[in-house]
């Protein structure tokens, strides 16, 4: 098992180089020049050349290229422009919003969806499977923009339930004692109740928001491979012995017909970091997706690539964990 | 089993933990119950803090650096300059005047004859919000920091400013490479702050990226691009502490959220509001809308050396197509002003002379028959993203020229690749916006039309143009030198570089206790006249 997990994470290099080098040369391929954007409309060419040799955007190519892999080596992954701030610190705070979000969001996902995927495969056809197939179809093609947008019309504007859309926790709290980041987690730690009520008020619509796309579809994987399952042998089997029906659906069947659902949240994973983008814009939560929006707007070079390396490095530590979760979960699945 | 339990118990635990706990968040009860506070009631009247929703949360706090709304607003409330613009009522609000230069830390000055020699004695007794005292050396310091800037160098030049000597300790002479009168107006900019340099100094020279150190009314006490900023008031400011204690801005991408925020109650003002939101805000009688004409234009601008723009009969043509009533009331819904010069119409010496083009298809079409364009004739457009009424006027447009024949084929560009676009001076037609910082024709069109202007990517050259801007640009006498910037748009205004959109509107949303709120050309909100009543 050590050895599979060393393994997959040299075999994690070649793929993370490459993500390197594609951003590079793509963020540079893409017209829009940084410099322009900088300087503001009214300042003359002398001033946005030199903004570019600030840059080092006048050098070739390669020598930028080799400049950027020798300041990554020293662990610096270079400055945003647009914000005035270094991209290390403007990610180490922003990151915990984002992961947060994403976090609440898938457990909101997995929490409502499974029980109801197996719902729908155990009363197949009933009222109740047709009741979660609309929910499902709705979530799955309602845009996330738009659920925001009527969720705080809903519940901020009208109803007045929702705190104001504005950011992590109420302005006249201090967030909590810094430890993860993460503002339910760490006023959670520090015993700060306060903390823990506004933040947590302030988690829940944008995290409803961002999860109903993966709720929709985790909830359809289970059902499926539900379905899939208890037509088999051991299933038949366990009713056989005189297992009690809750036992056979939720120790032998559900247990076997998780894995493909955990594949499934582990690419979600990816798509939710994506969605966030919206819901952060929409929400104005302090995270990394309106950041790499305005970079990209900005064509700041230096957030792009350190996003996407981020990204591309939390990804294959997601695919990575959900390999390793399938051989708790199944003991046939071994890691030699 | 066993994992389920332990998890279950680590949540009743912290759980427990957070209900117990009655609040570690030491912020909480001190800072909403402040009224009520015997301790404060005694000392100082509680001062009315303001929020304020903002759309972006600004890029630097260097006055030199600064070239976007929320920089130069989060400047202008920590740092003074030499020199402030005057204010006027126009039909009942208050608005900046910027040919009326009043002192700020400059006391008084004196011009010698030729008017290439400034010398500005400061006020005495001013100290930065460090102790340290303003004087003569950081005025010198401040703007050899424009000069070597970036964003703000430009200025320097626009100035005309040659070198900055130091008299004495209150005492600082400017000296112009040639006379330029709108040389006390750029000072007065957010540009020309003066800042702390034995603060600067102290502390590296990347402290004023994200830290303000200026003599202004607040202090800044919290900077997140991400969520907001904070001021508390500069209790020993030296025109007398402000009369809001705290100004918080808050980041709010979302324009319908600005409203939403506004219209809750849950901010006190807010910026750039929709147009169309305007009426429900308007409905509401807990708020004011500020809405004032400014002189951010939008234009239809057509390049005067590619085909079929390089026939003025064209040019004009388009102009007689545009519909420009429904650009108004359709897509702005009222809040914008017809365009009638190349100069915004609050720009001191606009002049709409010339100005014949109202919506009338069949002038259009006689104009484009003249041209020799019977048979209709097919350009490129270019849209730049990022504003939505850009794209309602495309398509408005689109659809009247096809009524004459005319075929405009869109083409969409993200805003970044736009500039670069526009900047080769290759573009057939687009449409484009313009603020002018200094409000002044001269700048305005040295800029857009003057043939040698930087921003002129339409290539229009006229000889006659070129003549006035220059002669005026040298004319020391107002009258003289409006005349000529009147004639030079009258010309403008003929030969049709441009279809004259219309002018954008300024609106500011806010509660009915705010006052002293007043419009500058520059749309940055000065918070030091604001206050709240009960």
């Amino acid at each position: 098992m050590f050895a599979y997990t060393l393994k997959r994470l040299v075999q994690m290099i070649p793929a993370l180089l490459g993500i390197i080098v594609i951003t590079f040369i793509l963020s540079r391929v893409l017209p829009g020049d940084p410099a322009i954007m900088l300087a503001g409309e009214q300042a003359p060419e002398e001033i946005v050349n030199k903004i570019r040799q600030d840059m080092g955007l006048d050098k070739p190519l390669y020598i930028q290229f080799f400049a950027y892999i020798g300041q990554l080596l020293q662990g610096d992954i270079g400055y945003a422009y647009h914000t005035g701030h270094s991209v290390a610190s403007d990610l180490t705070s922003r990151f915990p919003a984002t992961i947060e979000l994403t976090l609440a969001s898938i457990l909101i996902a997995v929490l409502i969806a499974i029980p109801v995927g197996i719902v729908a495969a155990t009363r197949k056809e009933s009222l109740l499977d047709h009741i979660s197939r609309v929910f499902s179809l709705i979530g799955a093609c309602v845009p996330i923009f738009w659920l925001g947008l009527m969720f705080i019309y809903i519940f901020y504007s009208i109803l007045g339930w929702a705190p104001a859309p504005m950011g992590r926790i109420s302005g006249d709290l201090n967030p909590p004692v810094h430890i993860t980041g993460l503002y339910v987690l760490d006023s959670l730690l520090s015993a700060d109740s306060a903390a823990l009520k506004s933040s947590l008020a302030h988690l829940l619509l944008p995290a409803i928001c961002l999860s109903t796309g993966t709720m929709a579809i985790i909830a359809r994987m289970t059902r499926s491979s539900m379905l899939e399952v208890v037509d088999q042998d051991f299933v038949r089997t366990a009713r056989a012995k005189g297992l009690r029906e809750s036992a056979v659906i939720y120790k032998h069947a559900l247990v076997n017909a998780l894995i493909p659902t955990l594949t499934v949240l582990g690419l979600q994973f990816g798509f939710l970091m994506g969605g966030a983008v919206i819901t952060e814009t929409i929400f104005s939560w302090p995270g990394i997706g309106g950041y790499v929006t305005d970079s990209i707007l900005a064509a700041d070079y230096a957030p792009i690539q350190a996003f996407t390396l981020v990204s591309a490095v939390l990804y294959c530590g997601i695919n990575l964990a959900v390999d390793l979760i399938y051989g708790f979960i199944d003991p046939r699945i071994r890691y030699e | 089993m066993k994992k389920v339990k332990l998890l279950s118990t680590l949540v009743a635990f912290s759980i427990m933990l957070a209900g117990c706990a009655s609040s570690a968040n030491p912020q909480t009860p001190a800072a909403t119950s402040a009224g009520t506070d015997t301790a404060a009631a005694t000392a100082a009247p509680v001062k009315k803090n303001l929020t304020v929703a903002y759309s972006e949360g600004g890029t630097t706090l260097d006055p030199a650096e600064a070239n976007d709304l929320t920089s130069d607003t989060l400047v202008l409330a920590a740092y003074d300059q030499l020199v402030t613009y005057g204010i006027k009522t126009e039909n009942g609000a208050s608005i900046a005047n910027t040919e009326d230069i009043k002192p700020m830390l400059a006391e008084s000055w004196e011009v010698n004859a030729d008017n290439t020699v400034y010398t500005f004695k400061l006020k005495s007794g001013v100290s930065f919000q460090s102790g340290n005292p303003v004087d003569a050396e950081a005025v010198a310091y401040s703007f050899e920091r424009v000069a070597k800037s970036s964003s703000g160098s430009f200025l320097y030049g626009m100035a005309s400013i040659k070198s900055v000597a130091v008299k004495d300790p209150s005492t600082v002479e400017v000296t112009l490479t040639n006379a330029n009168h709108n040389f006390l107006q750029i000072l007065a900019m957010y540009t020309f702050s003066i800042v702390d340099q034995k603060t600067v100094e102290a502390q590296g020279a990347d402290y004023l990226k994200t830290n303000a150190a200026g003599s202004g009314p607040f202090k800044l006490t919290k900077w997140d691009p991400a969520t907001e900023a904070v001021f508390t008031a500069n209790d020993s400011y030296w025109q007398g502490a402000p009369s809001l204690g705290k100004v918080t801005l808050k980041f709010t991408k979302e324009a319908s959220n600005r409203v939403l925020l506004l219209g809750k109650g849950d901010v006190d003002m807010a910026i750039e509001i929709p147009p169309k939101d305007v009426s429900t805000l308007e409905s509401n009688s807990a708020l004011t809308v500020a809405s004032n004409a400014s002189n951010r234009i939008l234009f239809f601008a057509m390049n005067n050396k590619v085909k079929p723009f390089d026939n003025v009969k064209v040019r004009q043509a388009i102009n007689y197509a545009i519909p420009y009533d429904q650009l108004l009331s359709g897509v702005m819904y009222g809040q914008a002003k017809q365009m009638k010069s190349a100069v915004a119409s609050n720009t001191p010496g606009f002049t709409d002379a010339g100005y014949v083009y109202e919506y009338n298809l069949d002038k259009a079409k006689a104009l484009l028959k003249e041209a020799g364009y019977e048979k209709g004739v097919d350009f490129d457009f270019t849209l730049g993203s990022g504003f939505d009424d850009w794209e309602d006027d495309a398509v408005l447009i689109q659809a009247e020229l096809a009524k004459i024949g005319v075929n405009m084929k869109i083409n969409k560009l993200a805003r970044a690749q736009f500039l670069e676009q526009q900047k080769t001076n290759n573009l057939t037609s687009y449409i484009s916006k313009w603020t002018s910082f200094v409000n002044d024709p001269g700048y305005h069109l040295g800029f857009l039309l003057y043939g040698k202007g930087s921003s002129n990517y339409i290539n229009y050259q006229n000889a006659e143009v070129d003549k006035l801007w220059e002669q005026a640009n040298l004319e020391t006498d107002t009258a003289k030198r409006t005349e000529l910037y009147k004639q030079a748009q009258e010309i403008i205004t003929t030969e049709a570089p441009w279809a004259y959109l219309y002018e954008y509107n300024r609106i500011v949303g806010m509660s009915n206790k705010i006052s002293g709120y007043a419009f500058y050309p520059d749309e940055v909100i000065r918070f030091y006249p604001l206050s709240i009543t009960e």
